[in-house]
């Protein structure tokens, strides 16, 4: 075992500066490899990759971080988050093609009307605890794709078609998109992985994605920073002791409140992405197995861990779509055919639940405190 | 003044007075919603007896009735029982399947912590209506009735059917027998004890986890029941009990989430409400949602709905 | 060494990691009551759950000469053993009646019906209340009820975890009264945790101190009540 490294030291600071720039590097450098579908045979199936997957991964993982503050952070359970990721997506579809706004600028619609949206639906969560909560936020995602389709909105919503979004995300001229292409391509080895230049639709899903992630990123330093202080610690405080928070001055119904507001904001945000990304929204993309989805994106990846809400959005994206992708059993020919991709998130949910109650993330640091230990800071320095 | 106010109202609903004033068609949905409330009655039955018994919510109950009215569609439709026969023999095979998930999935998890049980019956959800899917796909198929066609009893569009009394008689039987199983009969005690106190039905030597197991194979079965009776007035798809589920979420919320009675009231209650409003109020689209405001409005205004007794919650 | 009835030894129980018992032995012989003393936290709850299996333990426990560690609870109740719980314990949905009925869950005899009626007459109160929800019931009725409750399985051993928790002290006073009565009637093996140090010593043969989750003192009841320490720490004077 390494000898380990004191928390805040240079050294340790060091090793988190280069973390930081490796995964900054990857993030940038994937795109461009993975651009023109990559995918990979193993044991006879096909599997894509697939920048457009990953892109809606990444929605995928603000909509698992927004769930995880009202659910992972202040505990309460709430299986109706869909609800806000849908209402997000359909306000900034409605903008978009029909009043011409561009996706940005409509998150500053989307942001405080869900905001907004998220604090009434948390009134009624002062009252309402644990199951029945589960039990009002479960029935309330079911409902959403049957408010979409009411009369009175489907000239708007489209209805139960969905609505295709009129908008061109084309990437800025300025962006240096085709020199990266170039510059990749003439690096040995992995240079043939990359195309020596990109389509019109590949730039398009390349400028997508960065956006996507710029967005991602921002979502989740202001969680962390929103959790790191007073209000992080209220959270926590209400999941883990509310008498006890109650007691010492923490305001129980100011902070479910606001957790369900920051909460539903977050998950608005995410629906904004997931309409940018697929440039249509439809009322059953946003119904209950979202909701159940979602949950068990959090579950797996680690509730109450932001690294969760990433692996979670991996998760959710890529198990079921790899296993639509296994038609037969591998290393044998025996066809597969069916909704195996649910069955088998709902069996990764139940091991998770029974063998890693801390979901992934939490595996994952118990492994790199193996691996490289950290030592807490000794007192009084 | 408030006859302006009334025809403002009655306009923004599309509300004519033609149909207010139609007995007939009244007398029509309320039977209609007798039907569809014994159905709802049917599977918050199922939801309330784990409820008791284990304090949590199975949002798999609606999945174990979807797999058992599969189930009796292969007995009657693929080979050839009388209804009634398949619906006791897919009864008695969904208890099976229930009480084999109780002991491998819920059992390893300690009774009184209910969160995590919460997302396991989620898991279970997703896993038995995939494989349903996997099974037997996803075309729609007819599954008939119980019951005859027809109806006894007829005021111009009112009817009474067979079905309507068929479904109503066999809820009001199951509630009966029920009663009587849970009242008289030793491992009606044991789980009454269960559901009581668990630590005290150890103590006193009851073995707790089967008598959890029973819960749950007496719940898929009446579950299974309460899916014989919806089913055939809709097609036969892996999507059907989702909508059941959330109408008998609220019928069991409505009568206390821990009372047999109320549940059935409950049922009946929600089965009406849907009814009227769809038809009078023109809600087609919004028949779900009037499930999702009657639990809102339950769990607001009286939390133990109208028949539940106060209890601290185990979460 | 004749065997006792219950014997028990190298007993230890923990809650997950915290390990509460670090290894007692006591025995009580047929017949006899037997008294375990302890400040609160010393491991008294502990032992008769460990009895009944309803911790994890290590050790072993012998009634009649027959292993019960490693049994489960259910078959531990099924060799006679009834537990009074700390508290009350009672089924608060069930009706008193119902209560009792459980209490013989796992007797096949005939004389049920027979020792219900008898716990009526033993406990009026609990004969006209018989029909009403056992969670409506006062404290003190309720303990009454738990009792009841553990010898309707007319049990080898019974344990009693603070009987007169809550009680008035007439009427624990009684109930220690009844306790011997029934000892002496039906041989029942009693081991008794109690707080009321005075009383319980003064009915019981033999008695233990735990302290810290190991056995202080032990030895037979009148002599641990003339012992100086035991009176300064338990008996108050
Ligand atoms: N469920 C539990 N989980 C963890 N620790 C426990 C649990 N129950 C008891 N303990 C611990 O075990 C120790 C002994 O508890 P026990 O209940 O046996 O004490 P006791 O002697 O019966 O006390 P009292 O007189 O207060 O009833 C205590 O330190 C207590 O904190
Ligand atoms: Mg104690």
């Amino acid at each position: 075992m390494k000898a380990a490294v004191v928390a805040g030291s240079r050294q340790h600071r060091q090793r988190q500066v280069i973390g930081w720039v490796l995964f900054a590097v990857v993030v940038a450098l994937i795109p461009f490899l993975i651009a023109d579908t990559y995918s990979p045979t193993i044991f006879g199936n096909r599997y894509t990759v697939g920048l457009g997957n990953l892109s809606q991964a990444i929605a995928l993982m603000v909509a698992i971080l927004g769930l995880n503050i009202a659910t992972g952070y202040s505990g309460q359970l709430s299986l109706g988050h869909s609800f806000f990721v849908g209402s997000g997506a359909y306000l900034s579809a409605v903008m978009v093609s029909e009043f011409h706004w561009s996706y940005l600028s409509t998150l500053g619609v989307v942001v405080p009307g869900l905001f907004l949206f998220g604090v009434i639906f948390g009134l009624p969560a002062l009252r309402i605890q644990g199951l029945y909560l589960g039990l009002l936020t479960f029935a309330v995602a079911a409902v959403f794709p049957s408010i979409i389709r009411l009369e009175n909105v489907a000239n708007r919503t489209g209805g139960s078609n969905g609505l295709s979004i009129e908008s061109d995300l084309e990437p800025p001229t300025w962006a240096p998109l085709d020199t990266v292409t170039e510059w990749l391509h003439a690096i040995p080895g992995v240079g043939s992985r990359v195309p020596d230049g990109l389509t019109g639709r590949q730039e398009e899903a390349v400028y997508k994605y960065f956006l996507l992630v710029i967005m991602a990123m921002v979502c989740f330093w202001l969680v962390r920073n929103i959790l790191a202080g007073r209000v992080g610690r209220a959270f926590v405080a209400i999941r883990d002791n509310p008498l006890g928070a109650a007691a010492s001055g923490v305001n129980l119904a100011a902070y479910k409140t606001l957790s369900f507001g920051i909460s539903a904001a977050v998950g608005g945000v995410a629906g904004t992405m997931l309409a940018m990304h697929s440039g249509f929204v439809g009322p059953d993309e946003f119904g209950f197995s979202l909701a159940i989805l979602l949950i068990v994106g959090l579950i797996v990846g680690g509730s109450g861990t932001l690294h969760g809400a990433v692996v979670g959005g991996l998760a959710i994206q890529y198990v079921p779509l790899w296993s639509s992708q296994t038609q037969t059993l591998p290393g044998t020919d025996v066809a597969l055919e069916g909704p195996y991709g649910a069955a088998i998130l709902g069996g990764l949910l139940i091991a998770i639940t029974f063998a890693l109650p801390g979901g992934a993330a939490h595996g994952f640091r118990r492994i790199k405190s193996r691996l490289m230990p950290v030592a807490p800071q000794p007192p009084g320095r | 003044m408030v006859l302006g106010a009334l025809t403002w109202v009655l306009g923004v609903f599309d509300i004519s007075l033609d149909k207010l004033s139609n007995g007939e068609l009244w007398l029509a949905q309320v039977f209609r919603g007798l039907s569809d409330g014994a159905t709802y009655a049917s599977v918050a039955l199922a939801l309330v007896m784990i409820y008791k018994s284990t304090g949590f919510i199975n949002f798999a109950q609606g999945s174990l009735a979807l797999l058992g009215v599969y189930l009796v569609y292969v007995f009657s439709v693929e080979q050839g029982l009388p209804v009634a026969l398949a619906v006791v023999c897919a009864m008695v095979a969904s208890s099976a399947v229930a009480m084999f998930v109780e002991r491998v999935f819920i059992r390893p998890f300690p009774p009184d912590h209910v969160l995590p049980l919460v997302i396991v019956t989620l898991g279970l959800l997703l896993i038995i209506d995939s494989a349903v899917g996997i099974v037997w796909g996803f075309r729609t198929r007819s599954l008939p009735s119980m019951f005859p066609s027809g109806a006894p009893i007829e005021w111009g569009i009112a009817q009474l059917t067979w079905r309507t009394i068929g479904n109503l008689g066999t809820v009001f039987a199951v509630v009966g027998l029920l009663y009587l199983l849970l009242s008289r009969t030793k491992v009606g005690l044991a789980f009454r004890a269960v559901s009581s106190n668990l630590e005290s039905a150890r103590l006193v030597g009851i073995r707790v986890g089967p008598t959890l197991g029973f819960g749950w194979a007496l719940a898929a079965a009446i579950g299974t029941l309460g899916g014989a009776l919806v089913v055939p007035d809709l097609l036969l798809e892996p999507s059907i009990m989702l909508r059941v589920l959330i109408f008998s979420l609220a019928a069991a919320a409505l009568g206390g989430l821990d009372s047999m009675v109320g549940a059935v009231i409950g049922g009946l209650v929600v089965g009406l409400a849907r009814n009227l409003l769809v038809t009078f109020l023109d809600l087609s689209e919004l028949a779900l949602a009037t499930a999702v405001a009657v639990i809102l409005v339950v769990l607001l205004v009286r939390p133990t709905g109208l028949f539940g007794s106060t209890r601290v919650e185990r979460v | 060494m004749s065997a006792a009835y219950l014997e028990v030894a190298g007993l230890k129980a923990a809650y997950g990691d915290i390990q509460v018992l670090h290894g007692i032995d006591f025995s009580v012989d047929e017949g006899q009551i037997a008294v375990i003393l302890g400040a609160n936290g010393a491991g008294k709850t502990t032992t008769l759950r460990a009895l009944c299996a309803m911790v994890s333990t290590e050790g072993s426990i012998k009634l009649a000469g027959e292993e019960l560690a490693g049994q489960r609870t259910a078959d531990i109740v099924r060799r006679g053993v009834a537990h009074v719980p700390q508290g009350r314990g009672t089924f608060p949905d069930l009706s008193v009646e119902e209560n009792l009925m459980t209490g013989a869950f796992v007797r096949t005899d005939a004389k049920v019906r027979a020792d219900v009626e008898q716990w009526y007459e033993t406990f009026p109160v609990l004969g006209e209340r018989r029909n009403q929800a056992a969670g409506s019931l006062s404290g003190g009725e309720q303990q009454m009820l738990a009792i009841a409750r553990a010898l309707m399985l007319r049990p080898s051993l019974l344990l009693l975890d603070e009987p007169s928790l809550g009680l008035a002290p007439m009427i624990t006073r009684s109930l220690f009264e009844q306790l011997t009565a029934i000892n002496a009637a039906a041989g029942t093996t009693m081991l008794v945790v109690e707080q009321n140090a005075a009383l319980a010593l003064g009915v019981a043969d033999v008695a233990y101190v735990l302290e810290a989750g190991e056995v202080a003192l032990s030895g037979p009841a009148d002599e641990l009540a003339a012992d100086d320490n035991v009176r300064r720490a338990y008996l108050g004077y």
